[in-house]
């Protein structure tokens, strides 16, 4: 009765909003073609339905650093690289995800998050503290001791449990911290490998993020496993088999090896010709470790020595391996180089990565049913990159805004601060200089020449599939663990499976 | 011309070689390699001839050293992104005829050198480079 009555309403609305769009037809400018575009557009929100059915399966994309002023460049990039016009281009997923929402990302001690606390709230439901993954604000950071008692049990978690299939894919090594939120707990994000553990970690018995991903105890642990940090399973005596100059980074154990002997169905994957070679259909689980350390940016991953599958690749191949089970899945997609891009000042490779996750989104909505299916796209953090000045419509999203009042020019795309900015001298003339190299970094204000930093921007959250309306409004990040699970019911499917197993 | 300025070009006039006067070959760290180590038709062209490339000094090894890294993007150790530093594929070992002079790694350079290609092991240092450019001069853009 209730949802007969919302029903009702809904269609009091339609005929109040039909009226209105009529209405808007006495206008002098109702040929204009800006004008019609908007009106489609209305006609188009007033026929959508919310979909309120159960989730079967979840595709998260977390893409590391997608600020707002980066999907607004991308989206022109991506446009003027095709030759068409770039600021009424639609990036893929801004037209197939079309709820969407700000995304508050100030974490429980910091406005200006990183990307592990972060990756918790999206996961685990809860805001904690900056360099931690998969504990709450209770823990003291880089402390092992602190973490009893403060882990959280994150959707993944609760997929496997409830017999769900889950997988997780990376561009940036598959221990770092949006990954890693999945499966991991440690008060300290940079414990990737043993070797990096401190001495009090070892001494309490901590483990680093790359053991916990190979001994991860939640069912029968992820199906599909693909992204960079190879060197972080291998031992310091393994030569790395891409880059002889490379070893591994472990003091102990032989994760690799590990993993094969734990899965006699799974394939493991080190170049883009095995990836290939992997038939879905005939394997069980997929570990795939394509760098020893990150992936390539896209922009530069036709010249790995091994050959790296794209994002979109990955995706696919994870779908096929995921929908196997009738259960559903669970699968994150992490973009993880806009954000290291935008930490080397270089907006270009932050663009062209972009784009490549917006291909990855294209690609995995093709390939899965969209009524049973909550797809999000968000990012974790901001960065401090703009678009400035007054360019004219249609030029390159790479060059030349205008010129400042030292008489230089300046480019539309910069950062806030960063390794662009010199340090105590006049920025650099850019008469001359293409700015729309993909190797050019964009000027800074502030001299900061390791790396350039986040910002506390609220971010954006696309979605589309199961309850994906509720996407709206500014919300916590932590909502998206909420909604996801609200979505699919996993807590409640997860504890009655808990209970029946225990039978 | 400021100071700096002034006592790098003093120290590199005397030592441009003979051949400098002809315009060296500019060479872009993108043409570098086809895949992997797998060296350009055009890089592998230019061995043993004077090239010019345009990149960043990585901070040098210690003071007093003879040699610094050539880097495409400036080599910097992202506190949110990298656990130790991580060296990319693309670098070229820049062997100078003095003590290098540093410039802050975030400042575009010119170096211009003798173009080397194949790995070698400094004996001294047990700098393991593929690419080198010898006789390294260098200028701040």
């Amino acid at each position: 009765m209730k949802f007969q009555l919302r029903s009702l309403m809904a269609g009091a609305s339609l005929l109040v909003l039909a009226t209105a769009a009529v209405a808007q037809d006495n206008v002098l400018q109702a040929e204009d073609s800006y004008f019609t575009a908007a009106k489609a557009e209305l006609a188009r929100k007033i026929a959508d339905q919310p979909n309120v059915g159960r989730a079967k399966n979840v595709v998260l994309f977390v893409v590391d650093g997608l600020s707002v002023p980066t999907i607004t460049a991308a989206r022109i990039y991506e446009g003027q690289s095709r030759g068409v016009d770039g600021e009424s281009n639609v990036l893929s997923f801004e037209e197939l995800l079309p709820y969407t929402a700000l995304s508050k990302t100030y974490t429980h001690d910091s406005q200006v998050a990183d990307s592990a606390p972060t990756a918790t709230a999206i996961v685990s439901g809860v805001k904690s503290l900056n360099g931690t993954i998969g504990v709450t604000q209770q823990v003291k950071v880089e402390d092992c001791a602190s973490q009893k008692g403060a882990e959280v049990t994150t959707l993944f978690e609760l997929a496997e449990t409830a017999g769900l299939s889950t997988g997780i894919i990376s561009t940036a090594r598959i221990t770092h911290a949006t990954p890693a939120a999945t499966y991991a707990k440690v008060a300290g994000r940079d414990w990737e490998a043993d070797k990096d553990l401190p001495e009090e970690a070892v001494r309490n018995g901590c483990k680093d993020i790359a053991a916990q991903l190979v001994d991860w105890p939640a069912g029968d642990g992820f199906e599909v496993v693909l992204g960079g940090g190879r060197g972080n399973f291998m031992l310091e005596s393994q030569q790395d088999p891409e880059d002889e100059t490379r070893t591994g980074a472990r003091k102990d154990r032989d994760l690799i090896a590990e993993w094969k002997a734990r899965h006699n169905d799974g394939a493991y994957v080190w170049n883009k010709q095995e990836f290939d070679a992997v038939d879905p259909a005939g394997t069980g689980k997929l570990l795939g470790l394509f760098n020893a350390s990150h992936m390539q940016y896209e922009a530069d991953r036709e010249k790995d020595a091994g050959g790296e599958p794209s994002l979109a690749e990955m995706s696919v191949k994870a779908i096929d391996m995921l929908s196997k089970n009738e259960n559903g899945y669970v699968l994150m997609i992490e973009g993880g180089r806009v954000d290291h891009a935008h930490h080397a000042g270089n907006a270009a490779r932050a663009l062209t990565d972009t784009v490549a996750v917006a291909e990855a989104v294209k690609a995995v909505y093709g390939k899965v049913d969209p009524a049973e299916t909550l797809i999000i796209l968000t990012a974790d953090h901001s960065h401090v990159f703009s678009i400035a000045g007054y360019p004219a419509r249609n030029n390159p999203i790479l060059g030349i805004a205008g010129q400042g009042d030292d008489g230089k020019p300046y480019t539309t795309l910069g950062y806030m601060n960063g390794p662009g900015a010199r340090l105590d001298e006049p920025r650099a003339d850019l008469t001359g200089v293409d700015t729309t190299d993909l190797d050019f970094l964009q000027q800074a204000l502030v001299p900061l020449g390791e790396s350039e930093t986040h910002a506390g921007d609220d971010v954006a959250i696309f979605a589309q599939g199961p309850w994906a309306h509720l996407f709206h409004g500014v919300v916590e990040q932590n909502l998206i663990y909420h909604v996801m699970e609200h979505a699919t019911g996993l807590a409640s499917r997860a504890a009655l499976a808990t209970s029946q197993a225990a039978k | 011309m400021n100071r700096r300025a002034l006592l790098t070009a003093s120290l590199l006039m005397p030592l441009l070689p003979r051949g400098a006067l002809a315009a060296p070959e500019a060479l872009k760290f993108r043409d570098l390699y086809v895949r992997g180590r797998q060296l350009t038709p055009r890089a592998a062209a230019l061995a043993g001839q004077e090239v010019t490339m345009i990149g960043y000094m990585a901070p040098p090894l210690k003071p007093e050293i003879d040699f610094f890294v050539l880097t495409k993007l400036p080599m910097s150790t992202c506190p949110f992104c990298e656990t130790e530093a991580q060296w990319p594929d693309d670098i070229v070992l820049a062997l100078t005829d003095h003590p290098v002079r540093p410039v802050r790694y975030t400042d575009l350079i010119r170096a211009t050198g003798i173009f080397e290609t194949g790995f070698q092991t400094d004996p001294e240092t047990g700098f393991i480079s593929f690419l080198r450019l010898r006789g390294t001069r260098y200028e701040k853009l």
